[in-house]
């Protein structure tokens, strides 16, 4: 009993001291495992199901109709393949950059904002009202895109950032837990969103839940013909990373925000505001996750529609994987953006059913994003050889 | 494996060709393809998606035909997939099922004018979209009208039996939108027109895909007295008919003949709300394959063109009394007649 007790201490005190080189071999690793893991899933799901012409017969058994090979050559075309699988993925990787970045941000300090999907949904709403609103009065051209698709984002990242800033002060003044009000507020964002769409701000006529479509002058326009990315909105979120990198890892106030959230009285103590910047720190994650529901309107969709896909969920799946590290989340963020376009053309090319693909998808994050989690565990109670109050959250 | 390779070495062919044949239906001797685009529901819903793949699959077997399948997780994914159908040259025409594909289909079909759109529930005014349009209203009618009698009887058959002291019978809507409210409205109708004081609770689930609450609603309904619940709300109506075994109460399907296609209930289902999306599907495909596809046009079906109707439960076909199927044969005619005007909102009963 105690043996195995002391197996699981020491790894988790390897894992904990990993170097970084150690946790990228950890983490390739990992996704050969997950591969292999999913072929043997693929393949034996292609047992189960019928299907005309099966790729292999096994007699007694029958026919295997998912050629696990050809499934990840899919997707690995689908995401890659062509300059507009590649636009296909880099637009995806574009926002989860946002909605990655949102919840490091919030993770650093020490809190973990599961409200993204809420406040990009509601950003994303302020921009597509802004653009329909400001879209009819600027000329149609470059000076009026430079116009609204700013002010688009601005919009969108002020809700966002107040939708955050509430939970923050629950957190600071009431004391209440953020990832249980993150989760509320989710649901009231949704419904707030729907509601004025369905009966008031959206097209009225239509059956569907969505607003009209916002005009070209708004619109990002595609960067590679045939698909919906721009290569500026990219370029912003990199920015965006660097920037909260620097914030974080360079300045004093990025010092004080982690310091707050993950010892808010030795903060205090040293003469920190720690409530406020508790706020500050969910206001920034909200903000950034607002404006991934902007660059979601003026770049993907060009209007808001109920059923916003859940990239804000997906954004804690990149944070973790990151390691919570903003310069991490890029990687990770083309990793799921790779995934999620390879998935459609899967579903497109082969006919695997879409549940099948969550599923590949699913094993990826989880064999990667294990060790690495488990690794945030052991750091937090206090295993490994450099002790977690001192460290502010510091992952590399 | 032969057929991706086939299609690749087709791919480049078509690439190297001019693009003087792309969109041509009938280069070599390539039989027609059709990309299939499903609603948010998916297949497997024993419903509407489920309707509109039988309708494919008939085509295919009896058109030789080919076609593919893309099931959207969410609205959101509706555009992509358009996009990548219709941009796809092996690809000749493109079915969309569900009201939710309008505002994505309004700016492919105008970007993709080579490709033949065909549109289910919705209306995009193009060309290249032929569109169907149910008039659910009156084939829920019927199925109301069929649940006002059966409550206002002492009835029992099959997995369930009518409370003769209450007369309640209640809807269950996926989302509230116009679409759904026509088959409350008809159905309300209907079970007024059996009679007048009858209570007819309705709500809505939120989604399509949500039978918990499907259950949830229906079960209180039934405790609340009604001995028929009808549903319009894709998969989540598989919690209804969970709720009606539980109760010992009845339900009605739509779409399809949710007896046969969600048989496990079928002794409880005693109608259904048919809407022939397989035939419009069927037909579309018809039509494309004898080079009659006529884009631009609204295809409005209803109790006369077979589009809609009540369809018997398998368990019930021979035990419903027969002045029940009298009287539903009559208001069929009634309103084929226009002696019986079914409202299509709420606002209009």
């Amino acid at each position: 009993m105690s043996a195995g007790r002391d197996r699981v201490e020491a790894t988790l005190d390897r894992l904990v001291d990993a170097s970084v080189l150690e946790r990228l071999q950890i983490s390739l690793a990992a996704l050969v495992f997950a591969i292999i893991v999913g072929a043997v899933l693929v393949f034996v799901s292609g047992l189960i199901v019928d299907c005309p012409d099966p790729f292999l017969s096994l007699p007694g058994v029958g026919g295997a109709c998912y050629n696990p090979f050809e499934v990840y050559w899919t997707m690995i075309t689908g995401s890659f393949g062509s300059l507009t699988a590649l636009g296909r993925t880099l637009q995806e990787t574009t926002l989860l950059l946002f909605t990655g970045l949102s919840v490091a941000v919030a993770f650093r300090a020490g809190l973990f904002n599961i409200g993204t999907q809420g406040q990009m949904i509601l950003g994303a709403l302020g921009a597509a009202l802004t653009a329909l609103w400001l879209g009819e009065l600027v000329p149609e051209s470059l000076l009026g895109a430079l116009i609204v698709i700013p002010a688009g984002v601005v919009v969108g990242a002020v809700i966002g950032g107040l939708w955050g800033m509430l939970p923050g002060l629950m957190k600071a003044y009431a004391d209440a837990h953020e990832v249980i009000t993150t989760i509320m507020l989710n649901f009231i964002a949704m419904g707030i969103a729907f509601w004025l769409v369905q009966n008031h701000v959206g097209n009225l006529e239509s059956d569907s839940v969505l607003t009209h479509t916002i005009p070209d002058v708004a619109q990002l326009s595609p960067t590679i013909g045939g698909t919906r990315f721009s290569l500026w909105a990219l370029l912003a979120a990199l920015a965006a990373a660097i920037g909260i990198y620097v914030l974080y890892d360079r300045t004093i106030l990025g010092y004080e925000l982690r310091t707050s959230g993950l010892q808010e009285a030795a903060a205090e103590y040293g003469g920190v505001n720690a409530k406020r910047n508790i706020v500050t720190s969910m206001t920034l994650s909200g903000a950034l996750g607002g404006i991934a529901g902007s660059i979601y309107v003026l770049m993907v969709q060009y209007r808001w529609q109920d059923g916003i896909p859940p990239l804000g969920f997906d954004g804690i799946a990149v944070s973790i994987l990151a390691g919570n590290n903003p310069i991490g989340v890029i990687p990770a963020a083309v990793l799921f953006g790779a995934m999620q376009s390879g998935s459609v053309a899967l579903n497109l090319t082969l006919g695997v059913p879409p549940e099948l693909v969550e599923v590949l998808r699913g094993l990826i994050i989880l064999f990667i994003a294990m060790p690495e989690f488990f690794r945030m565990i052991g750091k937090r109670y206090g295993y490994g050889s450099d002790p977690l109050a001192t460290d502010g959250g510091e992952n590399v | 494996m032969d057929r991706r390779t086939f299609l690749a070495a087709a791919g480049t062919g078509s690439l190297i060709a001019t693009a003087g044949c792309a969109g041509d239906d009938d280069d070599g001797d390539d039989s027609l393809s059709v990309g299939m685009i499903y609603s948010t529901g998916g297949l497997g819903d024993e419903s509407f998606n489920d309707m509109a793949h039988q309708g494919i699959q008939e085509a295919e077997s009896d058109f030789g035909i080919s076609f593919q399948n893309a099931e959207p997780d969410a609205p959101a994914d509706m555009d992509e997939m358009q996009r990548q159908f219709a941009g796809d040259d092996n690809i000749d025409a493109v079915v969309c099922i569900g009201f939710d594909h309008e505002a994505d289909l309004e700016a492919n079909a105008a970007e993709f004018a080579d490709t033949s759109f065909v549109l289910v529930d919705a209306v995009v005014e193009a060309d290249n979209v032929a569109n169907y349009l149910f008039r659910e209203h009156e084939g829920s009618f019927q199925v109301g009208y069929l649940a006002g009698l059966l409550t206002g009887m002492e009835y029992g058959h099959g997995g369930g039996a009518t409370d003769p002291d209450e007369s309640t019978v209640g809807f269950v809507g996926g989302e509230e939108i116009a679409l759904i409210e026509r088959f409350e409205a008809g159905y309300i109708a209907g079970a007024q027109h059996a009679d007048a004081d009858i209570e007819t609770p309705s709500s809505y689930a939120g989604s399509w895909n949500d039978p918990t609450t499907g259950q949830e609603i229906a079960s209180s309904m039934y405790d609340d007295g009604a001995d028929v619940v009808y549903h319009a709300a894709g998969g989540t109506g598989g919690g209804v008919f969970e709720a009606a075994q539980s109760a010992g109460r009845y339900a009605i399907g739509v779409d399809d003949d949710q007896s046969r296609s969600a048989a496990a209930f079928s002794d409880v289902i005693v109608a259904s709300m048919i809407k022939r999306v397989d035939t419009a599907v069927y037909e579309s495909v018809e039509a494309i394959v004898n080079d009659e596809f006529e884009g631009g046009q609204i295809n409005d079906l209803g109790l006369e063109e077979d589009g809609v109707g009540a369809i018997i439960g398998q368990d019930f076909e021979d035990d419903l009394p027969a002045e029940i199927v009298d009287e539903l044969e009559a208001s069929r005619q009634a309103i084929i007649d226009g002696d019986i005007d079914v409202p299509d909102t709420l606002d209009d009963l």
